[in-house]
């Protein structure tokens, strides 16, 4: 590979991963001056295009969440979760939760496994039902649960069709749409694929695309296991505080435990004794 | 010890190093390479160096200029703005405190060359 080629490579896996095609082709030019100056292959001095460009995109991703803190203003109530208490047959899930968020806030719920994360997420959303107590929420939501969100057999683009028709958007506008939101977590949606074939990161990706389609006052998902992908745990919290920057209250299902000193509720759950 | 614990190693503080170094003089990214062989640090690739200077420069630490060279293509040429200069000082003596903690807790258990660790 020649070194304008693999400048031009560096340039298309930049814009991929979500860069602006006018800093993608400024950040490939300085890469491809440098090495020259030095007399080197790109590819000696910075390894793969593919991998460098994941890198470099980090950098300008991450960057642009810490750089200049909004001030927050808390908005109004988005979700009030009273009392909740969950229970099927005898066994119990969940008892007395309780959880106010704000727009402009991050909540994270932590515990156990079985400790009734997912099924609290679910009464949030209103796809499952409290046996008691009550959730009052904004009518605006978006909803990412980790399983089950995506169709098999359709193609993002047609996701983004069929969703944005349920909010009103003409097609040609969910899928620009769509395709923008996809770019911001360095994913370009590929035409030809159907869900069933995104790796599992992928398809939460789209999840998340789906659930912000709308551009909701009340964002509730679940964290993926690995990440978006390997390497880029990070851009996941990135984007939760983009949301929330955004004025959007965030409610995160978490599985790690680092990180939360930047959210600002943390509910724990415990496994509810068997009575 | 292998040479990927001392990269490691470098991965921490090469935003520091990197402010140092320009807070001495303004220099492009193949100086700033050379500088910090001289030191003996061990080479640094391309590929870590050149994103640390886009994170420094991304975080408004370093502005940057491009100057024509005899030799090759422009040289991108990076310098410390005062926000830079005060996020140097501040790690500085951030990087102090460690190295501090750092001495008690090694060069102390240097002293003790058969330690608590040999009971039995």
């Amino acid at each position: 590979m020649t070194a304008s080629h693999w400048e031009s490579e560096l340039r298309v896996h930049l814009v991929e991963a979500g860069i602006e095609a006018v800093e993608a082709v400024e950040l490939a030019r300085d890469a491809a001056a440098e090495a020259e100056a030095a007399g080197l292959h790109p590819d000696s001095m910075y390894g793969p295009a593919v991998a460098y460009a994941a890198t470099l995109a980090s950098t300008v991703r991450r960057a642009s969440v810490t750089a200049a803190p909004l001030a927050r203003e808390l908005g109004a109530v988005v979700l009030r979760v009273s009392g909740v208490t969950k229970a099927y047959r005898r066994r119990q899930v969940l008892r007395e939760v309780d959880l106010t968020l704000r727009a402009g806030e991050v909540a994270a719920i932590v515990g156990a496994n079985g400790s009734g994360k997912s099924t609290l997420l679910n009464i949030c959303a209103g796809l499952t039902r409290a046996s008691s107590g009550s959730v009052e929420r904004t009518s605006r939501i978006g909803y990412a649960p980790q399983h089950d969100g995506v169709s098999a057999l359709l193609t993002p683009a047609e996701h983004f069709r069929l969703f944005g028709a349920v909010y009103g958007m003409s097609p040609k506008k969910s899928v620009a749409l769509g395709t923008r939101l996809a770019a911001q977590l360095g994913w370009r949606p590929r035409k030809d694929v159907v869900a069933s074939q995104l790796s599992g990161g992928t398809q939460q990706k789209l999840n998340v695309v789906l659930a912000e389609l709308n551009r909701p006052d009340l964002i509730l998902l679940d964290e993926p296991y690995q990440g978006f992908d390997q390497d880029s745990y990070l851009d996941f919290w990135d984007q939760v505080f983009r949301w929330r920057d955004g004025g959007a209250g965030v409610l995160v299902v978490t599985h790690m435990l680092h990180d939360l000193d930047r959210v600002d509720h943390v509910l724990e759950l415990r496994p509810v004794e068997e009575s | 010890m292998d040479a990927s614990t001392r990269q490691h190693w470098l991965h921490g503080f090469l935003d520091l190093c990197l402010l140092a170094l320009l807070a001495e003089r303004r220099d492009y990214g193949r100086g700033l390479a050379e500088r910090l062989a001289d030191a003996g640090f061990d080479d640094v690739p391309g590929g870590t160096l050149y994103p640390a200077l886009l994170r420094l420069e991304k975080q408004g630490f370093v502005r940057t200029e491009r100057e024509p060279s005899v030799t090759g293509p422009p040289r991108k040429y990076y310098e410390l703005t005062d926000l830079g200069h005060a996020a140097m000082r501040e790690r500085r003596d951030a990087w102090q405190q460690f190295r501090a903690a750092m001495s008690t807790v090694v060069e102390g258990a240097s002293r003790a060359p058969n330690g608590p660790g040999s009971v039995r």
